[in-house]
């Protein structure tokens, strides 16, 4: 089961750019990394009037949906997904075995556009994983500050 | 794998309701969203993508924020899985990057096939996706008690819980919450005590 490498903030940061960057360049309205799991990493552009976290759980679950079928039309992947609104339109890139980009854009733009500056986008992306995947490709987390002897109460039934 | 997100400082985990069709991973979903405590604004939606019969035809989704641990947000993705037989497929693709599972088994005697079958193909579709049940924490959660042909606990523990490590079950009626939060938050309790003993989790 692939996973994602250890990221850091500067990681992170490097993500927010490419994003910003690609919403500059083709006036999108939102792009996210999620991964294939179904987690968003990050997002940058208009993040309030979305559900975010429900996006990056259905869209991760379709793209995968569409890898499998690409699968049986013996395809090895469908790389891209698009999908077409009438005030929104959504596109789904792959950028590693991990990853998703996903950008939502209002429909009367060009998924043409999208596409082209998408590509390079996820490329640098896929880059600075690979960074991280060379920084520290066995690193774990110690995560013995956190104190959950108790989860008891974690979730409270009202 | 769960995800550490360093910058924001949150802590995001995959749990997934598996069994058997109609065993009420569903209505575990529903009674968690409806009775969670929560502070204002940190629940989410339940997504249901169900067919016209409110059969389970994708998947399930209900995050949900729990309380700071140490100035971690904790954020729980909680999925469920279509138990029909047909929707195999999907259920490989629900479990991907799962961190926990909680196994809903329903407690009918005449049921009891279909819980083992659907256990065992729970344990093919992990190794679908090269993973090991043995290394992934779970509960069992043995639902529908308040019905009148249900086959005792001890039975199902024979069937369903009776591997070299035995996990933890517990009794449920879930469309009456009982067992529900009790269930979720054991699984929370053994994800993240695995965490702090393994630090497998990774930034972000």
């Amino acid at each position: 089961m692939p996973t994602l490498p250890q990221l850091i903030e500067e990681d992170i940061q490097q993500f927010d750019a490419v994003l910003q960057d690609l919403l500059e360049r083709t006036e999108a309205t939102t792009g996210l990394i999620v991964d294939k799991g179904g987690f968003l990493i990050t997002s940058r552009g208009d993040g309030e009037q979305f559900d975010l976290t429900t996006i990056a759980a259905l869209a991760s679950g379709a793209y995968m949906a569409n890898q499998t079928i690409a699968n049986l039309v013996h395809e090895t992947n469908f790389n891209n997904v698009y999908q077409q609104g009438e005030k929104y339109s959504m596109f789904c890139n792959c950028i590693d075995e991990h990853c998703l980009l996903i950008v939502i854009f209002e429909a009367h733009l060009s998924v043409g556009v999208v596409k082209y500056f998408a590509k390079p986008a996820a490329f640098q992306i896929a880059t600075q994983i690979e960074a991280a995947h060379k920084r520290a490709p066995d690193a774990g987390l110690d995560l013995s500050v956190l104190n959950v002897a108790d989860t008891s109460d974690f979730f409270k039934k009202r | 794998m769960a995800i550490i997100n360093q910058a924001t400082k949150e802590l995001q985990v995959k749990i997934v309701y598996y069994g058997p069709a109609m065993c009420g991973k569903t209505t575990n979903l529903v009674q968690v969203h409806d009775h969670v405590q929560t502070a204002a604004g940190n629940k989410g939606k339940l997504v249901s993508l169900a067919t016209s019969s409110d059969r389970t035809l994708f998947f399930d989704f209900l995050p949900i924020e729990a309380m700071s641990i140490k100035g971690f947000k904790t954020k729980f993705q909680l999925y469920t899985v279509p138990g029909q037989v047909i929707y195999n497929t999907t259920r490989q693709l629900v479990l991907r990057g799962v961190d926990g599972i909680v196994f809903v088994a329903d407690s009918q005697y005449e049921k009891m096939q279909e819980n083992v079958e659907s256990f065992q193909n729970l344990e093919d579709n992990l190794r679908s996706l090269k993973q090991n049940l043995a290394d992934i924490p779970y509960v069992l959660q043995y639902n529908k008690r308040d019905l009148p042909n249900v086959a005792p606990v001890e039975y199902m523990e024979f069937l369903l819980n009776n591997r070299e490590v035995q996990v933890p079950s517990f009794t449920g009626v879930a469309h009456k919450c009982e067992g529900v939060f009790e269930t979720l938050n054991m699984i929370t309790r053994m994800l993240l005590n695995k965490y702090i003993s393994q630090g497998t989790p990774q930034y972000a």
